[in-house]
């Protein structure tokens, strides 16, 4: 669909409204052409967060909290020692030592300018918490973000659900909603009573709302209209845990109340199998098992538009010339680079075309 | 860009079925009906010229949060346009022919507004153009994206949830990712005149169009053939918007002035808190994440 040749049969007759339309947009495209000469080209922005391992502390055997601090090199007039500001619900990009890239919440407090503080369990044979868990005080870490994926909304009242480490964004909305005097509830679900982190600190805020329910207590997780129960008029719920919690929460909610969970990126690739995709009069890029055409695609034009990740949206479903493909929700004759792989070695398609060099400017 | 909350824009995958959508989604106000139905005629192309624009901005982007938002923005984009384009589809169905007017509108985001036999820097100026004309479109968007969330008279006339839902869902997006546009046309130019110049080229084109689109629906709309309906007039849109069944006149004069402020930034037009606050509740939306 996109972005394609642009719709329009260029031998409709034109309205006078269209006319009208087309007069107007000339003149705009000549004042555009004119007024161009002076426009200063767009300015480089970097907006990588240098910070520094602060203090560790581990309030569970497998889980790990870390306080962040600006570097010294931000600690110039311009920002004050001060990280950006962010609201509850938004996680950092963390990129570690070995260049892994891992996305954390913010469990700290927003009003608390000068550190940010993430907490990380400690997932068996994971690469990335396993390097978290082994960074020490004084380590230099580069941030991308805050942004948030789990926006936190004013309401009369708030059922805060929490799986485990799925703590982390809820922590500062309950802080939030106890700030504001809002009516308030938080589960926290887990495993067994030292394996849940964090919550300890909010009972202490209001112990009458705050139930930890420990499944090895219980016989078992909760089912989710047992977690539900009760739930207020108005009331906004607000879930974060493993996606088979979420998941039974979201079947379980009534339509017509608010139910907030964090959206995570696409899962990995399962059973993927390695294949070529190659660009009509141009290269072809070897596809990884665990990767995507767009990926391997992004790395020689990092220019291609894509969005949804997903294969729904579109804005990457691209001409498949040759080859057929599966898992591909693209109509006929197309392909969606971001989920479609090829049935068998091979794939060719079309690319819009590269903005050469001398189109950009700056 | 408001650091504070920036938001990570997703498409969501939305789905909406018509079949037992009434000819006028509001009991009783065909005009009113129409009036937002011209929504299902200019936006499925108008939107999809959106991506393309902001696709072929996106590699002169220069910040990586940005093109983040852009990117966001672009899939978001695409499925309003598919949504509405089902909603199109639907009232060619029952009978309301929209195709002279929407042949009409796809040749002018297609020809008048693609590429004009440009090339080099004249090329870039008009993309770079076209950026700052979607930018003000898309403060009126917001701004109607926020009326429509807060239009208690949709619900109290009884209007079809479906319909309802697709223009609130789409709404509220609109308000979750207001500032892109803006962003974008700031990183590239962000000139005060020419931001200004934009709007005062788009707001009446799309005042055009949106007249142009409704007077069409009531003309062809079967059921209101031989009757007094099927000429809309200006006293029918004042009518309505007292009613609060459309955005009234005063709302988008402050709209347009606020524009104006050379300070103005859309974080401080419309509420994140209500769109998200919808999305959370919207039965579309809440299908979507199931999916």
């Amino acid at each position: 669909m996109t972005p394609g040749p642009p719709a329009g049969d260029p031998g409709v007759h034109p309205s006078r409204a269209m006319r009208q339309v087309d007069l107007v947009a000339g003149l705009a495209a000549a004042l555009a052409v004119r007024g161009g000469r002076r426009r200063r080209p767009a300015r480089a922005v970097d907006r990588s967060v240098a910070v520094l391992v602060d203090r560790v502390r581990r309030p569970c055997a497998d889980v790990v909290e870390l306080d962040l601090v600006p570097a010294p090199a931000r600690q110039e007039p311009a920002s004050g020692g001060l990280l950006p500001g962010w609201r509850p619900g938004a996680h950092v990009d963390v990129v570690l030592p070995s260049g892994r890239v891992r996305q954390y919440s913010l469990c700290g407090d927003p009003v608390e300018r000068g550190v940010y503080r993430i907490a990380v369990r400690r997932i068996p044979g994971g690469a990335g918490s396993a390097e978290v868990h082994a960074l020490a005080p004084g380590t230099a870490l580069t941030l991308r973000g805050p942004r948030n994926a789990f926006p936190f909304a004013a309401a009369p009242s708030f059922l805060f659900l929490a799986g485990g480490i799925g703590i982390t964004p809820i922590a500062p909305m309950v802080r939030a909603a106890a700030a504001t005097g809002a009516d308030w509830r938080l589960v926290h679900t887990g495993r067994d009573r030292a394996s849940l982190p964090l919550s300890d600190a909010l009972a202490a805020l209001a112990p009458h709302r705050v139930v930890i329910r420990p499944d090895d207590a219980h016989g078992g997780p909760p089912p989710a209209d047992e977690l539900l129960a009760g739930l207020p008029d108005g009331a906004a719920v607000y879930c974060c845990g493993p996606p088979p919690m979420i998941e039974a929460v979201r079947r379980a909610m009534p339509a017509g109340r608010r139910l907030h969970s964090e959206r995570f990126s696409p899962p990995p690739i399962r059973d993927g199998r390695p294949f070529t995709v190659e660009v009509a009069g141009g290269p072809a890029v070897p596809v990884p098992a665990d990767g995507t055409a767009l990926d391997a695609l992004r790395a020689l034009r990092p220019d291609l538009a894509f969005s949804c990740r997903q294969g729904f949206c579109g804005t990457c479903h691209v001409p498949l010339l040759a080859g057929e493909t599966v898992d591909d929700p693209a109509g006929p004759g197309l392909t969606a680079l971001c989920v479609g792989r090829a049935r068998g070695d091979r794939v060719v398609v079309d690319l819009p075309r590269a903005p050469s060099d001398d189109d950009r400017r700056g | 860009m408001n650091d504070d909350d920036r938001i990570a824009l997703h498409a969501r995958d939305v789905a909406f079925d018509w079949s037992a959508l009434p000819p006028h989604w509001i009991p009783g106000e065909p005009f009113a009906s129409h009036l937002l139905d011209v929504l299902h005629l200019l936006l499925p192309e108008g939107e999809r010229w959106f991506v393309r624009v902001f696709s072929a901005a996106l590699p002169l982007v220069r910040d990586e949060a940005l093109a983040e938002d852009v990117r966001g923005f672009i899939g978001q984009e695409a499925m309003h346009a598919s949504s509405h384009q089902g909603a199109q589809d639907h009232l060619a169905q029952t009978g309301l022919d929209p195709s002279a007017y929407v042949q009409q509108v796809e040749w002018m985001f297609g020809q008048v507004l693609g590429e004009r036999g440009l090339d080099g820097d004249a090329a870039q100026e008009w993309l770079v153009e076209r950026v700052a004309l979607i930018a003000a479109i898309e403060h009126l968007t917001a701004v109607l994206g926020q009326w429509i969330l807060d239009a208690r008279a949709l619900d109290a006339a009884g209007s079809d949830p479906t319909m309802t839902d697709l223009l609130r869902w789409h709404g509220a997006e609109e308000v979750e990712h207001r500032s892109v546009a803006h962003d974008l046309f700031t990183h590239l130019d962000g000139r005060y005149l020419r931001r200004i110049r934009s709007l005062m080229i788009s707001g009446p084109i799309l005042v055009r169009l949106w007249a142009a689109g409704v007077a069409h629906l009531c003309r062809h709309d079967p059921v209101l053939r031989g009757t007094r309906g099927s000429r809309a007039r200006l006293r029918d849109y004042l009518r309505a918007s007292r009613r609060g069944l459309a955005p009234g006149p005063l709302l988008l004069a402050r709209a347009t002035l606020s524009y104006l402020n050379p300070r103005y930034h859309p974080v401080h037009h419309g509420s994140t808190d209500a769109a998200v606050a919808y999305l959370a509740t919207s039965p579309a939306a809440r299908a979507a994440e199931g999916r």
